[in-house]
């Protein structure tokens, strides 16, 4: 098990070598340089571009640049052209600023995703089933900026109350729970809008596994067998028919790091993904390959307890031992 | 069943949840009526946060807007654009120029030329009132002496195999020279001088006084090294007293010297540096002067002193070496750049940085000490809401007082009784460009015919939704280097094709022009991401393509648009645009020494005429002329047509009605008073006198 642990984790340390390199040539292919060597003020000489150059290490050899750059990111040393902040402290405090975005938008999927797709598939072409199918497929298909703006609208209009930001603007000094409660509500627009597209897929993920369970052989013996409905169904058929979705949950992973520039801008959410956003359009390369290399590691984490996790619990699957 | 109930209770009680949570925020009435300290706390929306809050590094106009209250500078621009003291309570300029004296040389009359005998000519000149001499004020002798410098040569040649640079020692004898101080600055000196003394500069040969080991000291360089004439022009200011930085420390010289060495010091990387390149020194004359010489005429040069000024006792080597020292950095490479201060900064201004959360806001609060009486409003906050459409909200529910307008918008919210606006005029115009290199872009009728071709009022109707105004030439309207009595081209597709057939280019058989078997036909360019730009391509396209004149479009993005083709003077034309700012100097977007590549004088544009003008203008340090000067290269350029001219954008700003001014007069009587816009359009030239109240009420005047 073990050495088998052992070649899984040096094939992946391979793969995230590759990914460093291709990620930090991509980002230095890409026309364009560092807002800061490219200034609005035409008075500036070549040589006094030519030092920002230098002292952002641009004028190195690009694999030079490779070497300093990772040994910096090791040390802790990178920092944004942007500001000259610390590339570490601000990413962390972006992803806390994320995170519950991410939490709770997730809960939402899953918590929405399996009743809606099982339903779905209970009751095929029920006036329900197709009823859920044509909202999914809405959902699936609306511009997630655009039902932003209709959501923000109406709850605005309707309700009068604050819905942008992490926390009602200009609101101090409230006990705890008062706090606690207004970031709550200030995270239920954007979760929901987060969530709408994953509701959407995920469930029709759900309906289709549970109907190609519902109409296999073993799922025909329990009924066979006598048993009542609801055992047949969520006892025999969802344990089975969750199975692909255990996957799921290695792969939400990298999902973290990633936060969504549209919800974030139009809720003025300062997040990880406007972090990544804007630097990429003022080529803040420290923070840019950092983010990548991030979200490369996140996956692979993922990939690797996705892989551990169906080991554990379908017994079918077994790596095959090292011969 | 347990996993049928858990599927159905968990979505329920999730979002129960999460509605709950409603009922627990402030609604919009409470946070702005419920509020009383909402009054005096101004809360202004940005799409953008602010990088650096420090006015040597910072180069965006958020950080400049959160810098532009905490920090100071010398002086700023007054309601009509002059400049007025802030810093410096006053400012005197004045020249000192040198004039070398050689060894060989020999006055008109044949004898040799000592420095006190030309001294002495020259004083006797000046009491026989000589309109050469009419500006000396005193003329000094200041002696020679040596020095070795390093100079960097780039070695060419068969000889030297492939160039390389390389550093030679050079011993530069300095000769006496003599220094006169003028009452102003006068750019004509050395020319009625030299008239004086039947052209004994031209006569100076700087090679005579530099020594190398390798001959590779040209003319040029040797007249850098030792400059036969020499401009010094010389700001002095003198320094309001009693002015304390917001931590108590008294302001004096000694923090404009540091200021301007940390924007200096290669070190900090400041963006600033072309602006204080000129600059030759900053001399603290005792606590409250300060003598800021120049290395060369360069009149643009004395707006840079609007910057803020920094607190020399929080950011000197010693202050650095301990910041550093506690955040575990390296002592020696440790800049101003990476100071804690930039987060934190403290300025004289007045509002004194209190909090900054990145990307959601900036809060500052008065300064009670402020030298000129505390602002009148409490907190002044910077909120970022990079979504127009959400920060349109915030401002209708009166959780921001500001917001700036879509011009589609304009019309609609222009007459709003809930809001007052302010309408400005942009600095930056929107232009066509033409690559006179092109044989067909060189004839001045052939440009005219184009911008006759199109209907510029159109585009402002259709495009812009009327947000914007015409333009004849290079300069911001607002200034009075803008030339009024310049007329725009007409729109006359008819006259447009009369000016191509007197060019020569007539329509074939088929309706295109040709000349000589040649199609006119080009490619027009810009860059994406600019709707405007897009359709004023579009626009044009259409309208040249009626005169017969095969046009091509292509909008690339920017960086490549930029390096490849712009920089590089592979294009036919463009559509841009220049942002401006408000001195008269067009040097490097029209003089004809800024066409190669990578400078922005891309089009190609040549007047011999104008070269000199430009030239001339930079050196101006008297309004007056300058103004004069400024209106006559306007219409040079106009008649020239490099460009044509489009439009200058127009914004309109919503301000709660209930911001007003409040003044105290010396009886202690308030006065509240509306907002008055400076000559740009700018809201703000009284933001220390702003205040909400409950109900406006003006008071008459």
């Amino acid at each position: 098990m073990l050495s088998v642990l052992l070649r899984i984790g040096s094939k992946k340390l391979w793969t995230l070598f590759f990914i460093s390199v291709i990620s930090f040539g991509v980002i230095h292919l890409a026309p364009g340089e560092p807002s800061q060597i490219d200034p609005l003020n035409p008075r500036f000489t070549p040589e006094q571009l030519e030092r920002y150059r230098k002292a952002f290490g641009l004028d190195q050899p690009l694999s030079v640049q490779y070497v300093e750059f990772y040994r910096k990111l090791f040390t802790g040393e990178l920092r944004s052209f942007k500001d000259n902040q610390p590339v570490l402290p601000k990413i962390v405090e972006r992803f806390w600023n994320s995170f519950p975005l991410f939490l709770v938008g997730t809960i939402l999927i899953w918590c929405y995703a399996f009743p809606l797709g099982i339903t779905g598939a209970i009751r095929r072409n029920s006036l329900l089933d197709k009823m859920t199918t044509v909202v999914v497929f809405a959902l699936i298909s609306i511009p997630g900026f655009y039902l932003a703006y209709l959501l923000i609208i109406f709850v605005v209009e309707n309700f009068h109350v604050d819905v942008i930001g992490i926390r009602t603007f200009g609101r101090g000094g409230v006990p705890a729970v008062l706090g606690l409660m207004d970031r709550t509500w200030h995270l239920v627009l954007p979760s929901v809008l987060g969530a709408t597209a994953g509701v959407a897929v995920l469930s029709r993920y759900v309906r289709s596994q549970m109907l190609e369970v519902i109409n296999s052989d073993y799922v025909r013996t329990a009924r066979a067998k006598g048993l009542d409905e609801n055992t047949v169904l969520y006892k025999h058929a969802l344990r089975n028919g969750l199975l692909p979705f255990v996957t799921m949950i290695g792969l939400l992973i990298p999902g973290m790091i990633g936060g969504s520039v549209i919800i974030e801008t139009i809720f003025a959410w300062p997040g990880i993904g406007r972090l990544g956003y804007e630097a990429i359009l003022s080529r803040d390369y420290p923070i840019v390959i950092t983010l990548n290399f991030m979200a490369a590691v996140l996956t692979l984490v993922g990939t690797l307890l996705s892989d551990l996790l169906y080991m554990v619990v379908d017994p079918r699957i077994r790596l095959e031992k090292a011969e | 069943m347990r996993v049928k109930q858990i599927l159905i209770l968990a979505p329920t009680l999730v979002s129960l949840f999460l509605i709950q949570s409603y009922f627990w925020v402030p609604n919009f009435e409470d946070q702005v009526k419920g509020d009383p300290g909402r009054l005096t706390r101004y809360i202004e929306t940005s799409i953008g946060d602010a990088s650096i809050l420090n006015p040597t590094l910072a180069a965006d106009s958020a950080s400049a807007a959160i810098n532009g209250l905490v920090f100071e500078g010398l002086i700023d621009r007054d309601l009509d654009l002059s400049f007025r003291g802030r810093l410096a309570e006053s400012w005197d300029i004045f020249e000192e120029a040198y004039l070398v004296v050689g060894e060989a040389q020999y006055l008109p009359d044949g004898s040799r030329v000592t420095p006190d005998r030309l001294l002495r000519d020259l004083e006797r000149a000046r009491a026989a009132g000589n309109p050469a001499l009419r500006l000396v004020e005193k003329m000094e002798v200041v002696p020679g002496g040596s020095r070795v410098e390093q100079i960097e040569v780039t070695a060419e040649g068969p000889e030297s195999g492939k160039p390389g640079k390389h550093t030679v020692s050079v011993t530069v004898h300095q000769p006496p020279r003599i220094m006169f101080t003028l009452r102003e600055v006068d750019q004509d000196f050395f020319i009625k001088l030299n008239r004086l003394l039947k052209g004994y500069t031209d006569r100076v040969d700087p090679l005579r006084f530099v020594e190398a080991s390798e001959p590779v000291v040209t003319r040029e360089r040797a007249a850098a090294l030792v400059p036969p004439i020499e401009h010094n022009p010389v700001v002095l200011f003198q320094l309001r007293k009693g002015i304390h930085f917001q931590d108590g420390h008294e302001f004096d010289s000694g923090d404009v010297k540091f200021t301007y060495e940390t924007i200096m010091a290669p070190a900090n990387l400041s963006p600033r540096v072309p602006d204080f390149e000129p600059v030759k020194t900053v001399e603290p004359i005792g606590r409250y002067a300060v003598k800021i010489t120049y290395k060369r005429l360069f009149e643009p040069g004395f707006q840079t002193w609007g910057m803020g000024i920094l607190p020399e006792h929080l950011l000197n080597r010693a202050r650095l070496r301990e910041q550093a020292i506690r955040m575990g950095r390296n002592p020696e490479t440790f800049s101003v750049r990476d100071s804690p201060f930039n987060r934190a900064p403290i300025g004289t201004g007045p509002f004194r940085f209190n909090e900054w959360k990145t990307d959601q806001f900036i809060r500052l609060t008065r300064f009670a000490d402020y030298w000129e009486g505390a602002p009148n409003l409490h907190a002044y906050l910077f909120r970022i809401i990079p979504d127009p459409l959400t920060a349109e909200l915030t401002f209708y529910a009166g959780t921001s007082d500001a917001y700036p307008a879509q011009p589609y918008q304009v019309e609609r919210l222009k007459h709003d009784p809930r809001f007052q606006s302010f309408s400005r005029l942009g600095l930056g115009y929107t232009y066509i460009g033409y690559n006179m290199r092109r044989p067909i872009f060189q004839d001045v009728r052939v440009r005219r015919a184009l911008g006759m071709a199109i209907n510029v009022q159109e585009i402002i109707k259709y495009v812009l939704y009327g947000q914007a105004e015409r333009t004849t030439g290079p300069y911001p309207k607002q200034t009075e280097f803008y030339n009024p009595k310049v007329q725009p081209l007409p729109y006359d597709p008819e006259g447009a094709l009369r000016l191509l057939a007197e060019a020569g280019w007539t329509r074939n058989a088929d309706g295109w022009l040709e000349k000589d078997g040649h199609p006119l036909a080009f490619t027009l360019i810009t860059n994406s991401g600019n709707e405007i730009r897009k359709s004023v391509m579009v626009v044009a396209q259409n309208a040249w393509r009626q005169l017969g004149i095969k046009v091509e479009t292509l909008t690339m993005e920017w960086a490549v648009f930029i390096n490849e083709r712009v920089d590089k003077g592979d294009f036919d034309a463009v559509v841009l645009g220049w942002a401006m700012g408000l001195d008269a100097d067009l040097y490097q977007i029209f003089h004809s020494s800024q066409r190669g590549h990578f400078q922005l004088n891309f089009v190609g544009y040549e007047n011999r005429e104008a070269d000199t003008l430009m030239l001339r203008i930079r050196q101006e340090y008297n309004h007056e002329r300058q103004v004069a000067m400024a209106r006559d290269l306007h219409r040079l350029i106009a008649d020239d047509q490099p460009y044509t001219f489009l439009f200058v954008g127009k914004s309109l700003v919503l301000l709660d009605r209930k911001v007003i001014r409040m003044v105290r007069d010396a009886d202690g009587t308030l006065r509240y008073l509306p907002i008055v816009p400076d000559k740009l359009g700018g809201i703000k030239f009284h933001f220390n006198q702003w205040i909400k109240t409950a109900e406006p009420v003006l008071t008459a005047h």
